[in-house]
């Protein structure tokens, strides 16, 4: 892991540490309704509380939105070129579609990231809240693990197979 | 599998077949499409009134191309022709199949195996054809302009129809063998220049497109082992050989994705039979070759992403709190089990 990253991934486990403190709390305008805060139209503000965003670069950053029973976590994955962006693209929505299997993944990621979380209390009841974000943490690790690793593959493919091509040439 | 065979399985499976069920005294009856890459279609079937005769009919995008790429005068037909009659068994038919280009008559008797290895080359033996008339065209002309250490860029004579430098001839054999991509044969007195344009319909093929083909261009520089293979070079813009070719005025929106990918054979590439023939052989597959590996990255990234979601998953299930422990502490009220085991459920 090089030097910048890990007091990166350390600010990100705290802040989430700091916002995974959810209570159940029903809906004030509408009646038997016990939503997301942070996704519905809010019009009290105490129910939010004060967004976190912490920046390694201009390319990958996390944004954490916490409220009153829930969490929004946006990650900013790196893109460094074409390529990569269409790696992220194509894995990120990959992810989308198995949604269900995730719990807390959003379907579609909030404008300008590349991928959503959203931790509601309902999770923090169900599951560990240290392993929700040891996850969160684990994920942001082997997604950039990930797509390097898939980048570098399709570099030595291709570079074999042009090897393979014109090798047939040579007589 | 990594390289693409220039024959088709298909067809030598079928005659094979035929051959066997005829030497066993059953023979078979056949009504078989047998598809091929670029929109080529085979066609096996019995003869209706000799059912010792299969006939083999072929249908090709590029035929249209490769019967006048010789100003008209349909030379691939004695082409084929000379390469298929001097084996045992097979004629041309007088005409072809309805629906189909060239149709090839096969007499069962005389069948030989090595004869179904030419026939399941049929696409290529047709593919071949502008090559064949490109390697003649080298010949005559390095025989007029032997010595060359410079090149000079021969330029087409609109008026006079004449080429006004003798090196570089003034055909360009063009070979339409799918919708949109064409390629291009032009000879001259030292080398022949393959050109490939090929165009991605896809977003994603683009981008991978560009990093393979980016390889192909640096494959010979960076291994000393291929120094001897064809040069390749990539362009987005036509090269100077086909700028007086390209009909103008074409979609915008299409011309901007065109890629052009240029293969400068020597002579060495093509020195005698043998030679000329792997040599067409690869550069006709070159297309189907290049977009199979991009397909083939895209499939092994899928499954690549299947398993990494797999992990995530598992590491998402360890934050789960486990149902029985939560019940072992905490709670007083004991659980009730069926005698197989199970929980009981009020």
């Amino acid at each position: 892991m090089s030097q910048s990253l890990r007091p990166y991934l350390t600010a990100v486990r705290y802040s989430l540490e700091a916002a995974l403190t959810l209570t159940n709390f029903s809906s004030q305008e509408v009646e038997r309704h016990n939503r997301p805060e942070i996704e519905v139209p809010n019009t009290s503000a105490e129910l939010l509380l004060q967004p976190m965003h912490i920046a390694r670069s201009e390319t990958e950053q996390v944004l954490i939105e916490p409220s009153v029973n829930s969490v929004r976590i946006s990650l900013m994955v790196k893109q460094a070129d074409e390529i990569e962006q269409i790696l992220v693209h194509k894995f990120t929505i990959f992810l989308e579609q198995r949604a269900e299997a995730f719990h807390i993944l959003r379907r579609v990621p909030i404008k300008g990231y590349s991928i959503s979380f959203l931790i509601t209390n309902k999770h923090t009841e169900s599951m560990k809240t240290g392993k929700l974000v040891d996850f969160i943490i684990e994920f942001m690790e082997e997604v950039d693990k990930e797509i390097s690793e898939m980048k570098l593959f399709l570099n030595a493919r291709a570079r074999f197979v042009a090897n393979e091509y014109l090798g047939e040439f040579v007589y | 599998m990594l390289h693409l065979q220039p024959s088709n399985l298909l067809i030598q499976k079928t005659f094979s077949e035929a051959l066997e069920a005829n030497g066993s005294g059953s023979p078979l009856t056949f009504d078989r499409i047998i598809s091929d890459f670029d929109y080529t279609n085979f066609h096996v079937s019995n003869d209706p009134e000799n059912r010792d005769l299969l006939l083999l009919s072929v249908r090709t995008k590029a035929w249209q191309s490769i019967l006048t790429c010789d100003n008209g005068s349909q030379g691939v037909l004695p082409y084929l022709a000379a390469k298929y009659t001097k084996l045992p068994g097979i004629t041309v038919a007088g005409s072809a199949e309805a629906g189909f280009d060239y149709t090839l008559c096969i007499d069962l008797s005389q069948l030989t195996s090595e004869t179904i290895v030419q026939l399941s080359l049929l696409k290529t033996n047709i593919m071949s054809y502008p090559f064949f008339l490109a390697f003649q065209e080298f010949a005559t002309l390095s025989t007029k302009n032997p010595t060359t250490t410079t090149v000079t860029v021969g330029r087409f004579n609109e008026e006079t129809g004449n080429v006004s430098s003798i090196d570089v001839s003034s055909t360009l054999y063009t070979i339409q063998y799918r919708d949109n991509e064409n390629m291009f044969i032009k000879p001259s007195n030292d080398r022949i220049t393959v050109i490939f344009e090929t165009f991605f319909q896809d977003e994603t093929d683009k981008v991978f497109g560009k990093v393979f083909l980016q390889e192909f261009v640096d494959a010979r520089k960076r291994n000393r082992d291929i120094q001897s293979a064809p040069q390749v070079i990539f362009s987005t813009e036509p090269p100077l050989e086909l700028q007086n070719h390209l009909p103008k005025g074409n979609e915008v929106g299409d011309e901007a994705s065109k890629r052009f990918i240029t293969f400068v054979l020597f002579p060495r590439h093509f020195a005698n039979e043998e030679l000329q023939f792997k040599t067409v052989s690869q550069l006709i597959l070159f297309r189907n070759y290049f977009h199979y590996h991009i397909k083939c990255s895209k499939a092994y990234m899928h499954s690549r992403m299947r398993y990494r979601v797999d992990t995530f998953v598992k590491v998402l299930n360890r934050a789960k709190v486990d149902e029985d422990e939560d019940e072992s502490g905490g709670s007083n009220y004991e659980t009730k089990r069926t005698i197989t085991g199970r929980k009981m459920v009020y």
